[in-house]
C-alpha cells in the first residue's frame, strides 16, 4: 500500500465531529452485544436443560375437595382407577407438588439430626409406588417404595412421618458429597429421620430457578387438606387429547371436589421459561437493531467524507494513487474509526459486565465473546465502508482539474 | 415559520433517503423504548400510590432462631412476609389503626352455579370488612360487610366484576344466595373490574402469581378457622400440625395484615403496641430472633418483595442505550446533511439572513422529522405492546400482567420522544448557524 497513515489521520482531523459520534455509536454497540450475548446464552443454556422427565407425554390435574363431607382417600382411589383404565394411559399417580409448574413444599434436609451437618433444601414430592414410572424417572441405586410403605393422609391426619425416602442424585450428592448416601439417614427441620432407599437419575421438581434437581420423594398419598394432583403418563403423542377428554369425565365423576386446573408438564415448563423466553428474544432483537443502526452510521459517514472530498481524490488520482489505493484511504480511515470505538467500547463493555455480575446476579462476561464482538463489529463496520469507498474509487482524475 | 417549512420540504427533497432513515431511527428508538418502559412501569408501579404514606404492612419475625433455617435462604435476616394466625388474629384487636384489615387466598368452590353441571372453582380472599375501605375497593353493586360480620362469621360473600359477569351475566346480584364450599352465602356487594398490579397486598406470589389473585370473591376471614380451609401459601417451621387446631396455633405463617395509620403518632402508638406483645411473647419462649417487627410502606413492600425484575431493569437500560445510538445517528447525519448543503446557506447568510434565523430554519427542519419520528414511534411502540400482550397476555408472571394499557407510559413515551429528538437537532443547528459564510461563498 502506497498510502500511509498520516493523510489518513489529518483528514480526520479536519474534520473529527463525524468520526467521533460513529465512534461513540461503535462504542455502545460493542458493550451492549457482547454482553447481551453473554445474557442470552445463559438463558438458552437455562431453557435447554435437561428436565429428565417425560413432559411432552404427562399432563396433570389438581382436584380439590372443600366441603366437610369430602373423603380425599375414596376420591384419589376411584380417579386413579378410571385414569389407569383409559387406553393409551401408561400410569397415573395422586402426587402433592408438580414437576415443573413452580407449585409445590420445599423444605430443608440435614445429613445429621439436630439441623446438624450438611444441609440442603429439597422440593418434596409425595408419590405411591407408581411414581418413579409415572414420571419416567429411573432408579440409579436402591430399590421402589413397597406398597405397605405408602401412608395415607386425610383430613386430623395430616403429617405422620414417613421412615424413607428416595431422593435425586444431586441432592443425594449434596448431603452426602462421599458419594455414599444409600442407605444412609437424613433428617428434616423436625428431626425426623428417613433412610435413603433408593437414588434416582436428576429430575426437575417444581422450582426451576433453585435447586431445581433436588427432590425429595416421600411414600405419601396426598389429600389430607383436600387438595391433590394426578400426575398421567400416556404414550407418546397423546397426552392432550386424554387430558381432555379425562378432565370431562372427573368433573363430572364426583360432584364433592372440583378441577382447579388441567395441563400438560410441557405447559408448564413453557410457563417457566417464558420469562428466559422473553429475555433472550428482547435482547436479540434490540441488539440486531443496534447493530444495524450503527452500520447504517458508518455507511453515512463514509458517504459523506468520500463527497465532500471529491476534489481531493481527483487530485490523488491525478498524482498516481490507483483506484484500489482510493479504497484502502477510507477503509483506513474508517478501521481508525472502529478502532477508537472499540477501544472505548470494549472498556465500557467490560465495566457493564462488572456491574451486571455484581448488582443483577448476571454470570460474568466471558472474554471470549468480547473477542467474537470485537472480530463481528470489525467485519460488518467495514463491509458498511466498502460500497462508499468503491465509489469513490471510481472518481476520474479527471475531477482534478475542474472546480465543481 | 411557513417559509423554513417550505427550506426544509425542498431541503427533505434533496436527500429523501436520509430523511426516511432518520425518521426510522428515531421511531424505532423510542418504539423499543415505549415498550420497555411499559413494562417497567407496569411491574414497578404503586398501584396506590395516594395512601402510599398511611397504610402500612405489618411483619414480625417470628421465624426459627435457629441460623441453619432461615425463612429466606437469600436474605438470611429477614422476617416472613406473612404472620402467624395467632399473631394475626392478636394484632387486629388493636384499636390504634384507623383502618386495619387481616387476609389469606383460599382455594374455594361454588356449587349450583346456573348453567354450570359440575360445581367451578373459585379464588377466595377470607379477609376482614375493613379490606374494601382501606384499599378503596370501587363497588358496582352493594359494599362491604360490617365488624359484626365478622366476628359471626355471617355468610356474606363479595363478588368480583368478573365472577358476576359470569354467574350472573353481570345484573345486580345483591342479596342472590349461592353455594361457597357447601354453605349457604348471601352476596352482599360487587365490585367493579378491579385488579391493582403488582398485587401489593399479597405478595406470596411476587405480586403477580396465581394462587395470591386475581380473586373471585371475599368473605369473612373467620370463615377460614371455621370451615378448616387451608390457605393456598403458607410458611411452616417447628412441630408438623397434625389437626387443623394445631395448624391455627403452630408457628406456621400465613395471613397477611395491613393497617391505615393516618399520622406519624399513630404509626408510633402501633409500633410500641407491636414491640409491647413481641416482648411479652418472647418472655413465654417465642420471638426468639433479633426484635424486627415492621410496618412497611407500600413502596418499600414492594421493593422488599422484588416486584420489578432486574431482567426489565436490564431491558430498560439496553432500550436506552439503543435509543441513544439512534440519535447520535441522527446527530450525526444532520450534521453531514447540513454541512454538504454549507454553500446554500452561505448564500443565505450573504444575502442578510443572520445566525439566529439560520439557527431557527433549521431547528425547524430538525423538528420536523423528530415529530415524524416520534409519532411513528408512538404508533411501532403501541404496535410493540399489542404484541407483547399476544405473546405474554395469557401468562402467569409479570409479563402476563401487562394485559392493561398504561396511560402513565405513554405520557412518559411522550416526553421522552419530545426530549430526545430536540436533544438530537440542537447541535447540528448550532454548528450551521455558527458556519462563516464567506469562506463557503469563495471556495466553491
Amino acid at each position: 500500500m502506497s498510502l500511509n497513515i498520516r493523510p489518513v489521520f489529518s483528514a480526520m482531523v479536519r474534520n473529527p465531529s463525524g468520526a467521533v459520534l460513529v465512534a461513540l455509536e461503535i462504542a455502545i454497540a460493542i458493550a451492549v452485544l457482547v454482553n447481551s450475548v453473554g445474557i442470552v446464552a445463559q438463558r438458552i443454556e437455562e431453557i435447554d436443560r435437561p428436565t429428565g422427565i417425560d413432559q411432552s407425554s404427562s399432563f396433570t390435574i389438581l382436584f380439590g375437595g372443600l366441603t366437610s363431607g369430602f373423603d380425599a382417600a375414596s376420591a384419589i382411589q376411584q380417579d386413579l382407577a378410571y385414569l389407569r383404565g383409559v387406553p393409551g394411559v401408561i400410569d397415573a399417580v395422586a402426587t402433592e407438588g408438580i414437576p415443573l409448574s413452580g407449585d409445590g413444599d420445599d423444605e430443608a434436609f440435614y445429613s445429621q439430626s439436630g439441623r446438624q451437618g450438611a444441609r440442603a433444601d429439597a422440593s418434596i414430592l409425595q408419590v405411591d409406588e407408581q411414581g418413579l414410572k409415572t414420571l419416567g424417572v429411573t432408579l440409579v441405586a436402591g430399590r421402589n417404595f413397597r406398597a405397605d410403605e405408602i401412608q395415607l393422609l386425610s383430613k386430623g391426619h395430616l403429617g405422620e412421618e414417613p421412615a424413607v425416602a428416595i431422593v435425586t442424585q444431586h441432592f443425594a450428592r449434596a448431603l452426602f458429597p462421599s458419594g455414599d448416601a444409600l442407605g444412609k439417614t437424613l433428617y428434616d427441620g423436625q428431626g425426623n429421620p428417613l433412610a435413603i432407599i433408593g437414588i434416582t437419575h436428576d429430575f426437575m421438581g417444581p422450582h426451576l430457578s433453585n435447586h431445581a434437581y433436588d427432590s425429595v420423594m416421600l411414600p405419601q398419598i396426598p389429600g389430607g387438606y383436600g387438595f391433590y394432583n394426578c400426575i398421567v403418563r400416556t404414550q407418546p403423542g397423546r397426552a392432550r387429547a386424554i387430558m381432555q377428554v379425562a378432565e370431562r369425565h372427573l368433573a363430572a365423576s364426583n360432584p364433592q371436589r372440583i378441577i382447579f386446573l388441567a395441563h400438560t408438564l410441557s405447559w408448564f415448563k413453557r410457563q417457566q421459561d417464558s420469562q428466559n423466553r422473553a429475555m433472550a428474544l428482547f435482547l436479540t432483537a434490540v441488539t440486531a437493531l443496534i447493530l444495524v443502526v450503527t452500520c447504517l452510521g458508518i455507511f453515512g459517514l463514509t458517504t459523506f467524507n468520500v463527497s465532500t472530498r471529491t476534489k481531493q481524490i481527483g487530485t490523488l488520482r491525478a498524482v498516481g494513487a490507483r483506484q484500489r489505493d482510493v479504497v484502502a484511504h477510507f477503509l483506513l480511515e474508517n478501521a481508525i474509526v472502529l478502532a477508537m470505538g472499540m477501544l472505548v467500547g470494549c472498556t465500557l463493555a467490560l465495566g457493564i459486565g462488572y456491574w451486571l455480575t455484581t448488582r443483577y446476579q448476571v454470570p460474568r462476561l466471558n472474554l471470549a465473546y468480547l473477542g467474537l464482538g470485537v472480530l463481528l463489529l470489525g467485519a460488518i463496520g467495514q463491509l458498511a465502508a466498502w460500497q462508499p469507498a468503491r465509489k469513490a474509487a471510481a472518481v476520474p482524475p479527471s475531477v482534478a482539474t475542474r472546480t465543481i | 415559520m411557513r417559509y423554513y417549512l417550505r427550506l426544509a420540504l425542498k431541503s427533505y427533497a434533496r436527500t429523501p433517503g436520509l430523511v426516511a432513515l432518520m425518521v426510522s431511527a428515531i421511531a424505532l428508538g423510542i418504539a423499543t423504548c415505549i415498550v420497555t418502559l411499559t413494562v417497567y412501569h407496569g411491574m414497578s408501579g404503586n398501584p396506590i400510590w395516594w395512601k402510599n404514606n398511611v397504610l402500612y404492612a405489618v411483619t414480625m419475625d417470628s421465624w426459627d432462631s435457629n441460623p441453619n433455617d432461615p425463612f429466606d435462604p437469600e436474605h438470611p435476616r429477614r422476617a416472613p412476609i406473612q404472620l402467624t394466625y395467632r399473631d394475626a388474629t392478636y394484632l387486629y384487636q388493636s384499636d390504634i389503626p384507623k383502618r386495619k384489615a387481616i387476609m389469606a387466598m383460599m382455594a374455594a368452590m361454588l356449587s349450583g352455579a346456573p348453567g354450570e353441571a359440575a360445581p367451578i372453582p373459585m379464588f377466595t380472599r377470607a379477609t376482614t370488612g375493613g379490606f374494601f375501605s382501606m384499599f378503596d375497593v370501587p363497588f358496582e353493586y352493594g359494599g362491604g360487610w360490617d365488624a359484626a360480620a365478622d366476628r359471626g362469621p355471617e355468610p356474606v360473600i363479595v363478588l368480583s366484576h368478573r365472577m358476576n359477569q359470569r354467574l350472573f351475566a353481570g345484573a345486580d346480584s345483591v342479596g342472590r344466595t349461592i353455594l361457597w364450599n357447601g354453605r349457604r352465602f348471601r352476596i352482599v356487594g360487587v365490585l367493579k373490574n378491579w385488579d391493582p398490579l403488582p398485587r401489593f397486598y399479597d405478595m406470596t406470589g411476587g405480586g403477580f402469581g396465581v394462587w395470591s389473585g386475581p380473586e373471585d370473591a371475599y368473605v369473612p376471614f373467620e370463615w377460614a378457622p371455621t370451615l378448616e380451609s387451608m390457605p393456598t401459601n403458607s410458611s411452616c417451621w417447628g412441630p408438623s400440625p397434625n389437626t387443623y387446631e394445631q395448624f391455627l396455633t403452630s408457628n406456621c405463617v400465613w395471613t397477611e395484615m395491613w393497617v391505615e395509620l393516618p399520622s406519624a403518632a399513630a404509626r408510633d402508638r402501633f409500633q410500641s403496641y407491636m414491640d409491647g406483645y413481641w416482648a411479652a411473647q418472647r418472655k413465654v419462649g417465642r420471638f426468639q430472633r433479633p426484635l424486627d417487627n415492621h410496618l412497611w410502606k407500600v413502596s418499600q413492600w414492594l421493593k422488599l418483595n422484588g416486584a420489578v425484575t432486574n431482567d426489565s431493569r436490564i431491558l430498560l437500560r439496553v432500550s436506552f442505550a439503543f435509543l441513544a445510538v439512534c440519535l447520535i445517528n441522527t446527530v450525526g447525519i444532520l450534521l453531514a446533511k447540513f454541512l454538504k448543503a454549507a454553500s446554500i446557506t452561505g448564500v443565505r447568510r450573504a444575502l442578510g439572513a443572520n445566525r439566529g434565523q439560520i439557527f431557527l430554519q433549521h431547528l425547524v427542519e430538525v423538528a420536523a422529522i423528530s415529530l415524524t419520528g416520534g409519532a411513528l414511534g408512538l404508533a411501532f411502540g403501541a404496535i410493540g405492546l399489542s404484541a407483547v400482550r399476544a405473546i405474554y397476555g395469557g401468562m402467569t408472571g409479570p409479563y402476563g400482567a401487562l394485559a392493561h394499557f398504561d396511560p402513565l407510559g405513554v405520557l412518559w413515551a411522550l416526553v421522552l420522544a419530545a426530549i430526545s429528538t430536540l436533544a438530537a437537532g440542537l447541535y447540528p443547528a448550532w454548528v450551521v448557524g455558527r458556519l462563516p459564510p464567506a469562506l463557503y461563498l469563495k471556495s466553491r
